[in-house]
């Protein structure tokens, strides 16, 4: 009889135990499963993530993070951009088909600083056709310099040409943006006026790249795909602006990306880095990128600066066989500097 | 016995709980609703005569709060911008291919195709001889047609713009050039034939680098140009009164962002009274007046899609006009193909 009851006693102090036991380790197993269920659900965009974030890149010796306070205007360092702190951003745009052999060039240049305490953005659109000396060495379109050494190159060339420290890149392929907004649903554009052009490149299918298209994008307010929009953003022959003019249609279709990606939440980030697996890359870290999120959708339209350096910024000439814009320094510079701290 | 099935109890349970977490996060995606056939729904608002529209290359009817399918055949191209002919219960539309697109005369009761207008397809395999023609219009008398032409053109050079040309239905839409476009602007659109033989268009021009268009009016071929709106207002989509009292238009006052006004103003003669905007800061395009000349109709997004919905607004010729009301929802109507009203 004691020896049944020692048992029974002995069952009941380590049933409790047990039970508490149990009950823990169930808790901890159903919060595993969870984030197990999240994991999975979130290991494309991670992969992705940690894919095209953080391809760090050689800073210019010539240009080191400018000091606080210059000329009004303060920048960051590349840690620094989560913070409050104004800081710079290249956007980069280019091609990503076989057409040059591997190396492609940037059909975009947009320099861009961001205020995070006052939400103001300013775009300076970068004519890829400006002449000017490369980092890679030698003089040429600016447009080669990314073709010559990727973003590094690019940067540096910019940094170098326009005395200005660039805290951190984003590249972005062609077909990358056509993905993006067709994920976003399309996008709301007033075209400015009737872009026409019999020679538009039909390099994004088929197996010739040199093969030409027509496009007709009809002027005024307007729902685009993504072809539409990057035939808008792309096309330059049928613009007496030439480059000028695709880039003011290049920064209105990012604010209208901008616009529509407000929509978007962390629910929708695989399928956003699907879209980009492979043609988008940027020197930020995730959580840069991550506290960049709302920044965007913070910035009202209304505060976006948009800086397009037309004539006598620049002046056209041929070089060669080639037709350059050639950059008025003492033009450009002051007025760079109004908004992209000197160097 | 009881423990191994308690164990296996809770596994499926985890399990489970992963799943759920994940299905949790992918119901929360932003799901962009797609576009109803206007056919499966019901104006909000009982609007007077026909209305023709345009929706992912078709063309509808809305008559007495239905919506008819005109089953335009898909493999000519596709479907946009129908034109009442006045007198008659027919349509001119335009079908849009890749690379060319052409006008045809279509009955409006039935959808059958009456007659193919021109031939943009050239027998030359060289794409940068093929035409585009948009905007068909008919005046009053139901045969003088104009168009949006992209003639001449050398099919050598990059310059390509849009001039008006006028034609007939009875025999070609564009066999007189009206207008001599800016070179490398896009050119003269949305052409309207009015009363005493006087041309009413929006001429696309770049002044300092900046690119707008002004409505303009000739009574002649190639004739002096009467300017009814300033650089400053950039408006353009005229669509003029039954009684051609009141000119009604799209402005977007130089801001290449994301907005426009419609905005209308008495006409008399080639003077142009005191312009006042109906709607602001909108994505509105396409304004057209309803045949009797109780109110004007015109399209903008109603929601996050982007799509472009039907909205009327009651005696807009009038001092005091009524509230705008969106006749339509969950429709994707094609912005640059104006409604075509008929009695």
């Amino acid at each position: 009889m004691v020896s049944q009851r020692r048992r029974r006693a002995s069952a009941y102090r380590w049933g409790w135990g047990s039970r508490l036991l149990a009950a823990v380790l169930i808790a901890i197993g159903f919060a595993f499963s969870g984030a197990a269920g999240a994991l999975a659900y979130f290991f494309p965009a991670i992969v992705t993530a940690f894919q095209v974030t953080g391809h760090t890149i050689n800073r210019s010796a010539q240009s080191p993070p400018v000091q606080a306070g210059t000329q009004g205007l303060s920048t960051a360092d590349p840690s620094q951009a989560a913070s409050e702190r104004p800081f710079t951003v290249l956007l980069l745009g280019s091609d990503n088909d076989a057409k040059f052999g591997g190396t492609v060039l940037t059909q975009s240049m947009i320099l861009t600083r961001i205020n995070p305490a006052t939400k103001q953005v300013t775009m300076l659109s970068i004519a890829r056709d400006l002449y000017v000396p490369l980092s890679s060495g030698g003089t040429d379109k600016i447009d080669k310099a990314y073709s010559a050494g990727l973003a590094n190159a690019a940067v540096t060339t910019v940094e170098n040409n326009f005395h200005v420290h660039i805290d951190h890149y984003a590249w972005i392929g062609l077909l990358g943006l056509v993905k993006l907004i067709d994920k976003l649903g399309g996008i709301d554009v007033v075209a400015t006026h009737p872009v026409l052009d019999d020679f538009y490149p039909a390099d994004l299918s088929g197996n010739n790249p040199y093969l030409y298209q027509r496009v007709a994008v009809l002027p005024g307010p307007q729902h685009m795909g993504g072809i539409q929009a990057l035939e808008y953003v792309r096309s330059r022959h049928g613009d007496l602006r030439s480059d000028f003019g695709r880039s003011q249609r290049q920064q209105q279709v990012l604010l209208a990306i901008r616009t529509k990606a407000k929509l978007l939440g962390i629910s929708d980030l695989p399928d956003i880095s699907d879209a980009m697996a492979n043609d988008f890359n940027t020197d930020m870290s995730i959580t840069d990128v991550a506290s960049l999120l709302p920044l965007a959708s913070a910035v009202a339209l209304e505060t976006v600066h948009q800086v397009i350096l037309l004539p006598p910024y620049t002046s056209s000439a041929t070089i060669g066989n080639q037709d350059v814009l050639l950059p008025n320094w003492d033009l450009i510079l002051p007025e760079v500097h109004k908004y992209f701290p000197a160097t | 016995m009881r423990r191994p099935l308690a164990l296996i109890v809770l596994l499926a349970l985890m399990a489970a709980f992963a799943f759920g977490v994940n299905r949790f996060f992918a119901a929360r995606k932003t799901t962009i609703a797609s576009a109803a056939a206007p056919t499966e729904v019901h104006p909000e608002v009982a609007l007077p005569g026909t209305l023709y529209l345009a929706q992912r290359g078709d063309i509808y009817r809305l008559s007495n709060g239905t919506f008819t399918d005109l089953h335009l055949p898909a493999g000519i191209g596709t479907w946009m911008q129908p034109a009442v002919v006045p007198g008659t219960p027919d349509i001119v539309a335009v079908a849009r291919t890749a690379a060319y697109s052409d006008v045809y005369l279509i009955d409006g009761s039935n959808g059958k195709i009456l007659r193919q207008l021109s031939h943009n397809k050239t027998a030359t395999v060289t794409i940068q001889l093929w035409h585009w023609m948009f905007w068909p219009h008919v005046a009053a008398d139901g045969n003088t047609m104009v168009v949006s032409y992209d003639a001449p053109k050398s099919g050598q050079s990059y310059e390509i713009d849009f001039a008006v040309w006028q034609g007939s239905v009875s025999q070609k839409p564009a066999t007189q050039q009206w207008t001599q476009p800016y070179s490398f602007t896009g050119g003269d659109v949305q052409p309207l034939p009015l009363p005493g033989g006087r041309l009413l268009y929006a001429k696309y021009q770049i002044t300092g680098g900046n690119v707008f268009s002004q409505l303009a009016m000739q009574t002649n071929a190639l004739g002096d140009i009467v300017y009814l709106t300033s650089a400053a207002a950039d408006c353009a989509q005229p669509a003029v009164s039954p009684d051609g009292g009141t000119l009604a238009m799209i402005c977007a006052s130089g801001t290449g962002l994301q907005s426009t006004s419609l905005v209308v103003a008495p006409l008399q003669g080639t003077k142009l009274g005191t312009a006042h905007a109906v709607v602001a800061k909108c994505m509105c395009g396409a304004p057209a007046w309803s045949a009797d000349g109780s109110g004007l109709g015109y399209l903008a997004p109603a929601d996050a899609t982007g799509h472009f919905q039907l909205w009327w607004i009651a005696g807009a010729s009038t001092p005091r006009p009524a509230a705008p009301k969106q006749v339509t929802t969950g429709l994707d109507f094609d912005a640059t193909s104006p409604p075509a009203w008929a009695p």
